[in-house]
């Protein structure tokens, strides 16, 4: 009797482990009726709300965030209906609640921010509402001024959904007091009979990390953790041999030799130039060994370069020695964050308000003073923001990164597509797969999962 | 005049009712969503695909992988922290072991502590860069690489019995303070050593405890995710990720809760056959 009480139990138990899986969900709009146009289809911009209004808007805990604080209180000075709430969480709880705002019948969220390989899977499932008469009702608003590759991963099936927000694109931070170093120069110049310069090919950067690591100093801080992180570096790495992860026919080409080339060296820089036992850093630890002196050279989001080189931030005396460059062979992996306005929020003219206001030349142009990753070709080059931001060498830097960028994945399954073929990529840097099998297991996942409606 | 239902009916019928629908509701939902090709992205659209969800893990190489990797964590974790939990309680209930009640306090603590904060502060602590476990061990000329994919779920096993192997304590501790004293004192006046008193006399009266102890933890090491999560996301590739991570990963960033639902339910499964296997083994050893 007892036996059986228990195993009753345990059942219960047992089952209660599945309980805490999927959980009901109402229904969502089907992507027809979201894609009706905005209900502000007139030529005229929106007009502001005759009753007060408050706006909650998702937003990820990052610097960024900060400087939007901190100007939303002049929107509201000169709209004094409309209130601005802001809800900042980290970015691994942002994706479900994003979700769950979408499927309830009135939205959580007025606004929300949208990372770029979302983009296509919410604007395809009916979630965000088109812009494109909006941005025309706006006048000044000049949507073309956003650098093109960033524009263009909020642009679904012809439609403005998103507009831009800031710019993670990657780019390569170096010691370049190590580079402009007369003892090193003289070293790699008698061992590789050339000058130490930074790399601009991939066997030039595997050279020079060696060179480094035989200094005592590790030639690159690499971000190889599993998932996003390995996909996002070394994805610069396969533009640099030539390859992609799909060709301009969408055809799966991660397999192919550029593939292999781009990843049996990625391998080679880990195993002989990165700093031990680093499989599963990110960014961060990328970041803290080049501040704290031990790594020369890292691939990372451009706006690290005014982090590292702030005085009296993380890297203490060594900072203003930093220097940013494209990444080997030019091309970059693009990341951005764009503002989206949900298909189920009552307040889409407000919620547009706020956005535009943010997102304009004048207040954009604040923004990137005040230390935002810029996102307009007009901010990038305005003196002003060079005076007053981190210099027109950066900005310059960064516009050429920006031209000359593109996403990880697009498509209504990038997000699954980065994440597999980052643990594919993972497990071959950890020796698990072979370069090979890897690259051949990550074609097919990609296959099998582009094949999906 | 009769009532309805017999006042026993009655009694039982708020919690039955109450069952049903914080247990029983959403586990038939998530059998139909398992029996569907339901995406959150696209709910509307669900379609019934029968079993094709569930045969589909058959030639999925990530989904068994998961369950390969969760058996291992479960099987190390706890047997481990059996064999710790058990001779801590030895140490504990002996009258002769000092300071034993401020050991009893202290040793308990770390069950107490939200599983995702243990593992992110095990994630600074083993941490190559910053972490003080890897910096001692090198200052001996020991290098562990902590989360290298040859140790990674070896770590997270170990991360495990740090905290709950108290919670074995606490349970095997309290079945020892209600043995009764007479078999001891037999055992004692035939002789016995110590060894031999824990062999043949402890063992066999703590059976019933033990099995509970092991069974409870068993179910729990098997929901293994906060570790997981906060420390190596599952890498380094697949090598710890567990299923209940793998779970999460296809229903809660892929959306695709249909076949998510139906891991769940295999999971329930395999909880169910390792729980009626341990069961008969242990009856058979009685016998």
């Amino acid at each position: 009797m007892k036996g059986k009480l228990l195993i009753t139990i345990l059942l219960a138990l047992a089952l209660g482990i599945a309980a805490c899986g999927p959980k009901p969900t109402p229904a969502a709009t089907p992507a027809s009726e979201a894609e009706t146009p905005a209900a502000a289809a007139t030529t005229a911009p929106p007009a502001p709300p005759s009753e007060t209004v408050t706006l909650t808007v998702i937003m990820e805990q990052v610097p960024d965030y900060d400087i939007v604080a901190q100007l939303t209180p002049q929107f509201e000075a000169k709209n004094p209906n409309i209130k601005i709430k802001f809800d900042a969480m980290p970015y691994d709880a942002m994706r479900d609640k994003i979700l769950t705002s979408f499927l309830a019948p009135q939205a959580t969220y007025d606004i929300i921010i949208v990372d770029n390989p979302w983009m296509d899977e919410f604007a395809k499932a009916g979630f965000l509402t088109p812009l494109d008469e909006y941005i025309a009702a706006t006048p000044g608003y000049d949507f073309n001024d956003f650098v093109g590759p960033v524009r263009e991963i909020g642009v679904v099936d012809g439609k403005v959904y998103g507009v831009p927000y800031y710019n993670y694109a990657l780019g390569m931070i170096v010691r370049q007091d190590l580079f402009d170093n007369p003892d090193y120069q003289a070293k790699y110049q008698a061992k590789y009979g050339k000058p130490l310069t930074v790399p601009t090919t991939l066997e030039d950067y595997v050279q020079v990390g060696q060179f480094f690591k035989e200094q005592g100093i590790y030639g690159a801080a690499m971000q190889p953790q599993r998932g996003y992180k390995v996909f996002e570096e070394w994805k610069n790495w396969l533009y640099a041999a030539g390859g992609d992860l799909m060709d301009a026919q969408g055809n799966v080409i991660i397999d192919n030799e550029a593939a292999q080339k781009a990843l049996e060296l990625y391998i080679e820089m880990y195993k002989t130039a990165a700093p031990p036992d680093s499989l599963n850093w990110g960014f961060d630890e990328s970041l803290r060994s080049m501040a704290a002196g031990e790594s020369a050279t890292m691939i990372s989001y451009n706006w690290m370069l005014p982090t590292l080189n702030k005085p009296g931030g993380p890297a203490g005396d060594l900072a203003g020695k930093f220097a940013l460059y494209e990444v080997p062979g030019g091309k970059a992996v693009l990341g951005t964050w764009h503002w989206a306005i949900p298909h189920n929020t009552p307040n889409k003219d407000a919620a547009w308000m706020f956005v535009s206001w943010l997102t304009s030349k004048m207040v954009d142009k604040q923004r990137v003073i005040m230390g935002g990753a810029p996102t307009r070709v007009s901010v990038m080059t305005d003196t002003e923001v060079w005076e007053k931001g981190f210099g027109k060498g950066y900005y310059e830097t960064v516009l050429k990164i920006l031209e000359d960028a593109e996403p990880l994945a697009r498509g209504p399954h990038a997000e699954e597509i980065i994440n597999e073929v980052g643990t594919y990529l993972n497990s071959a840097v950890a020796g698990e797969m072979s370069v090979a099998q890897a690259l051949k297991a990550a074609a097919e996942k990609t296959r099998e999962i582009s094949a999906r409606p | 005049m009769q009532p309805l239902l017999h006042l026993k009916y009655r009694l039982l019928a708020p919690l039955v009712l109450v069952l049903g629908a914080v247990i029983g509701y959403p586990l038939a939902f998530s059998l139909w969503v398992s029996l569907h090709n339901y995406t959150l992205t696209a709910i509307g659209q669900a379609k019934l695909v029968g079993a094709a969800n569930y045969l589909g893990l058959l030639a999925n190489p990530s989904y068994w992988r998961a369950i390969g990797n969760t058996v291992t964590f479960v099987l190390v974790a706890v047997g481990l922290e059996l064999i710790l939990g058990f001779g801590l309680a030895l140490l504990l209930h002996h009258r002769a072991t000092p300071l034993r009640h401020l050991f009893r306090s202290l040793l308990l603590t770390p069950m107490f502590i939200t599983p995702i904060a243990v593992g992110l502060m095990f994630r600074f602590l083993l941490n190559s860069q910053l972490g003080i476990i890897p910096q001692a061990l090198k200052a001996l000329g020991i290098h562990v690489d902590w989360f290298g994919s040859r140790l990674a779920l070896f770590s997270l096993a170990l991360i495990d019995v740090w905290q709950w192997t108290p919670f074995m304590l606490l349970l095997l501790l309290a079945g020892l303070e209600a043995l009764p004293t007479e078999p001891f004192e037999a055992a004692r006046v035939d002789g016995a050593s110590g060894w031999n008193m824990v062999r043949y006399v402890t063992l066999p009266l703590m059976r019933p405890v033990i099995l509970a102890a092991v069974v409870i933890r068993m179910l729990d090491a098997f929901k293994v995710y906060e570790y997981v999560y906060a420390i190596t996301r599952g890498g380094p590739g697949e090598s710890t990720e567990t299923i209940q991570y793998h779970i999460y990963r296809v229903g809660f960033l892929y959306f695709r809760m249909g076949e998510a639902a139906a891991m769940a339910y295999t999971l329930i499964i395999v909880v169910l056959i390792l729980v009626i296997l341990l069961f008969y083994v242990l009856r058979r050893s009685a016998t």
